[in-house]
């Protein structure tokens, strides 16, 4: 049976909260979510049933098939070989278009959306070009490229010239030491590879590449002909020569593209003609091999068109020319001409909305199999998932109307039905977006995906604006462009379109680790719990700070000191990312590229500072709990503090009580949210806000925890918020701590909408009432919750809905619970492929139940 | 030798094709594993020599 919301009483009245489907009653509560997922179709049950997911647990692949593919590598140095003395983005022009000319083509069964990445469905690329620590790390493992000696061997000379060779030498070994403990500051991305882009998918589909050939060849014999001109005049016409360059390398780089997407046309056509004996599996590939002819080449004529040339582009930009996360795109607004041409005008590639179902459906299990041959570091902070793939719907188009339309709803529906980790799904609530959509979105929280996360559509409007002003070329995005944005990964929102979005990383993602810096703040600098090193400057004593302030000031500077290191670590990436890791294929497709002459690396029209302030929140209680007891209270000395953290809390268990009942984040209380928005507003924010990165603007703070949290709070020591050492931090970037949000959810809004200033956006993760969403009342009662919190202004919300019965259920019997997904921070994962130390986080996260005081709050309309 | 013009599975690049080499063509061949059935195609060349999976055309 399943469990039931209890009556209350409210204005007068006695609420009911019946099941919305009745047959529930008989779905017991675990294994509902068992009983969740319906395919749209025959095609996408078989699919997802045979889906090659390719989640990590601790680092390790869970399905053992899983493996690193050689031939991305072996192929990319054959060309670095051969184009020695070439200009550095012609060489990557032809690596890229040798890679392509010659790499193995992959073409599954049942499949309507065609491509593949590595030389095996069940392979993944790797990317010794960018950093060598992170493919040894390959080399050590049961999923090694084959054969291993080739793979060193090409390893080996990749060392010298890959980018983690060339930025090393920039930073002193102390530095690079503390960055790779990976306890104050997330490692650099030189030692990592990890990326992020915004591919600009508009371009491709509205011209096709062809276009972007003729528009290269146009600017080349411009250039040319100015280079000729005399007078000669040095000072103008030499800037003529990276530009011709460029514009060559993009000519190159899209032939080679059309070529490879005509070889998957060749490949559709040879197997319905050789092979395949089901007359409509031929029809289909015959379809198939006739788009892949078309696109990316030309511009898309119909649905099957765009999602198709989509995915050539997604695969070209994330995993080929090199290897980047995220799957940013305004994906509505993106498909929705083309599904006006297919659905309600059937002009080209006729087909009905549950076609286009079906299609969602499709890529979704595309994305599921995409396999990232991301380093260790990374596989272990996204757990139970591939990757972070995130794409964006909803929000508003210029004079803020309504951008939600029946694509919106197809991509919701698919996610739905379909019931897959990834790609996870942003969606930008505003007040004028149309209650049919929000109603789907509810389905999928309701349903316990952890997606769509809600971003709030205006905050992310003024921000867009906000980077323009410091626009380097003063070309940042217009009003009306701020309108079309995305999130680039889990939490920071970046422009989308013909130009003008985010090519690299450089621009965000540096994590920072406020629990750890504080505990190394109270240990001047020095790490005793973890690496046994000094791990940043020496900033005094804590025994010796007499005023609260003297700790802040001490923690400003580690959190200074950290924040500098971690955005440079970035910049001098970029700085060699400009110089050898050009991206002309992403320039051929960018407007701005195009017309300028500038490598999408370099050119950064639209700033747009993120990064990443984490395990805040253990730190910010951490900091209440010292000024009520020790600075106002004075029930405790420093040194007392400072014994006790050393024992672990171990024999001063009723000090420990003291300082876990201080007053915590998320209840409202005027006492500690004071401190603690504050701490966000001035430090977090206000540092971070001192720093000018590469595009010419400030950084603001993301928070947005990732697995990170589970990661640094194993190395982080016993904290003064009453935390063990080793244990979890805190989830999110401005969550309360598990469990620790005890005056109901209101209480919760309350608090986080008192952080407004210096901040981008901060994670807020909250857990629901399953029976209460799953009741008559559970839409309208959401609905006016989010309302409240779009009224309240807050930038972000998630939210788990699954029950404690049905995760216990899991942990126990793993393999009946292969459905069942949550919410970790900015990502969703199949429970039981997360270790058992994050499954615990998940529990221990308070289960928010409304009460009549909530209900009056946000004005449910019960 | 046997080479890969005389096998079954090799599918000769067409004329038009942007990556048209003479002797250059596609190895196609089909795949099954515990998870489903799947084609991978590579480039070779008519005079290569053929592989343990060449099937006489």
């Amino acid at each position: 049976m399943a469990m039931v919301a209890q009556s209350i009483n409210y204005k007068g009245r006695t609420i009911d909260f019946p099941l919305e489907n009745p047959e529930e009653m008989n779905v017991p509560d675990e294994i509902l979510h068992e009983n969740l997922c319906k395919p749209t179709t025959e095609r996408t049950r078989r699919l997802k049933a045979r889906c090659r997911w390719k989640h990590a647990s601790a680092g390790e692949f869970i399905d053992k098939e899983v493996r690193a593919g050689i031939e991305r590598m072996r192929l990319i140095t054959e060309s670095h070989k051969a184009t020695a003395g070439k200009p550095e983005v012609i060489r990557r022009a032809l690596g890229l278009a040798h890679l392509l000319n010659n790499c193995t083509l992959v073409l599954q069964d049942d499949e309507l959306i065609i491509g593949y990445h590595a030389e095996d469905p069940e392979m993944f690329p790797l990317y010794p070009e960018l950093a060598y620590m992170a493919v040894q790390d390959y080399l050590m493992t049961d999923y090694a490229p084959q054969p291993k000696d080739e793979a060193q061997e090409i390893l080996n000379y990749w060392k010298p010239f890959s980018i983690q060779a060339k930025c090393e030498p920039y930073f002193d070994q102390a530095d690079l030491t503390r960055m790779y403990q990976v306890s104050t500051m997330e490692g650099p991305m030189f030692a990592s590879g990890y990326n992020s882009i915004v591919p600009p998918y508009e371009t491709v589909l509205e011209d096709g590449l062809l276009k972007r050939i003729e528009l290269a060849k146009e600017k080349l014999a411009n250039a040319q002909a100015e280079m000729e001109k005399t007078p000669w005049d040095a000072t103008k016409q030499l800037s003529w020569i990276p530009k011709i360059d460029l514009w060559k390398a993009m000519i190159i780089a899209d032939e080679a593209v059309i070529n490879w997407a005509r070889r998957h046309a060749r490949l559709a056509k040879i197997v319905a003609e050789n092979f395949e004996t089901n007359s409509a599996r031929k029809e289909e590939l015959l379809e198939i091999s006739e788009i892949c002819h078309r696109v990316p080449a030309e511009p898309c004529k119909g649905l099957r068109d765009a999602f198709q040339s989509k995915w050539f582009v997604f695969l070209i930009c994330h995993a080929l020319d090199r290897y980047a996360s995220g799957f940013a795109q305004k994906e509505d607004e993106l498909l929705e001409p083309y599904y006006n041409i297919s659905v309600k005008d059937r002009s080209f590639q006729p087909m009905t909305h549950k076609d286009v179902v079906e299609l969602v459906e499709c890529e979704r299990l595309k994305i599921s199999e995409h396999g990232a041959g991301k380093s260790r570091a990374y596989r272990e902070i996204f757990p139970g998932s591939n990757d972070l793939f995130i794409l964006t719907v909803g929000g508003t188009k210029p004079g803020f109307v309504d951008a939600c339309s029946d694509m919106t709803d197809a991509i919701l529906e698919g996610a739905r039905n379909i019931r897959t980790t990834e790609p996870s799904i942003v969606f930008r609530w505003d007040p004028v977006g149309r209650v049919k959509t929000k109603r789907l979105v509810f389905e999928c929280v309701r349903d316990g995906l952890g997606y769509p996360s809600i971003m709030h559509n205006r905050i992310g409007v003024e921000q867009m604006k906000f980077y323009s002003q410091f626009s380097l070329n003063e070309n940042g995005v217009t009003d009306d462009e701020a309108h079309r944005w995305a999130n680039v990964l889990c939490m920071s929102p970046g422009v989308c379109g013909r130009r003008k979005t985010q090519k690299t990383r450089s621009e965000g993602g540096g994590a920072i680790f406020p629990a750890k810096l504080l505990e190394i703040a109270l240990n001047n600098g020095y790490d005793w719990s973890y690496s046994g090193m000094q791990l940043g400057p020496k900033t005094g004593e804590a025994t010796g700070f007499k005023t609260f302030d003297d700790l802040l000031e001490a923690f400003r500077k580690q959190y200074a000191y950290v924040t500098s290191l971690v955005i440079r670590a970035k910049d001098v990436m970029r700085h060699f990312e400009c110089q050898v890791m050009q991206m002309p294929f992403v320039s051929s497709i960018d407007d701005g590229c195009m017309e300028l002459g500038i490598d999408s690396v370099e050119l950064s029209e639209q700033p747009n500072g993120w990064h990443n302030p984490i395990t805040t929140v253990v730190a910010a209680n951490s900091l209440v709990a010292i000024k009520k007891l020790i600075y106002d209270e004075k029930k405790y000395t420093m040194k007392q503090l400072l014994d006790a953290l050393q024992a672990n809390w171990e024999g001063h268990e009723a000090m420990r009580q003291d300082f876990l009942n201080a007053p915590k984040w998320g209840n409202d209380d005027p006492y500690a949210d004071g401190i603690i928005s504050k701490f966000y507003e001035e430090i977090l924010g206000g540092e971070l806000a001192k720093v000018t990165n590469f595009s010419g603007g400030p950084v603001l703070p993301v928070g947005q925890a990732v697995g990170l949290y589970m990661e640094v709070g194993s190395r982080t020591g016993p904290t003064p918020d009453g935390r063990f050492g080793g244990d979890a931090a805190d989830d999110g970037g401005i969550s309360p701590y598990f469990g620790t949000d005890k005056k109901g959810p209101t209480a919760v809004l309350k608090s986080v909408s008192k952080v407004q200033k210096n901040q981008k956006t901060n994670l807020l993760n909250q857990r629901l009432n399953v029976p209460m969403m799953r009741s008559i009342h559970g839409f309208d009662i959401w609905k006016s919750y989010m309302d409240t919190w779009e009224s309240l202004n807050i930038a972000h919300v998630q939210f788990n809905c699954v029950s404690t019965a049905e995760l216990k259920a899991a942990q126990k019997e793993p393999e009946k619970h292969q459905d069942l997904i949550v919410r970790v921070s900015g990502f969703s994962a199949r429970f039981v492929d997360v270790p058992t130390y994050g499954q615990n986080t998940i529990i221990a996260r308070n289960e928010q139940h409304f009460g009549a005081d909530d209900y009056e709050y946000i004005n449910a309309p019960l | 030798m046997t080479t890969c013009k005389n096998c079954s599975f090799y599918f000769p690049v067409p004329e038009n094709a942007g990556d048209y080499e003479a002797g250059k063509g596609d190895c196609v061949v089909e795949k099954q594993d515990a998870k489903g059935k799947y084609w991978l195609s590579k480039p070779t060349r008519t005079d290569s020599p053929s592989c343990p999976t060449f099937k006489k055309a």
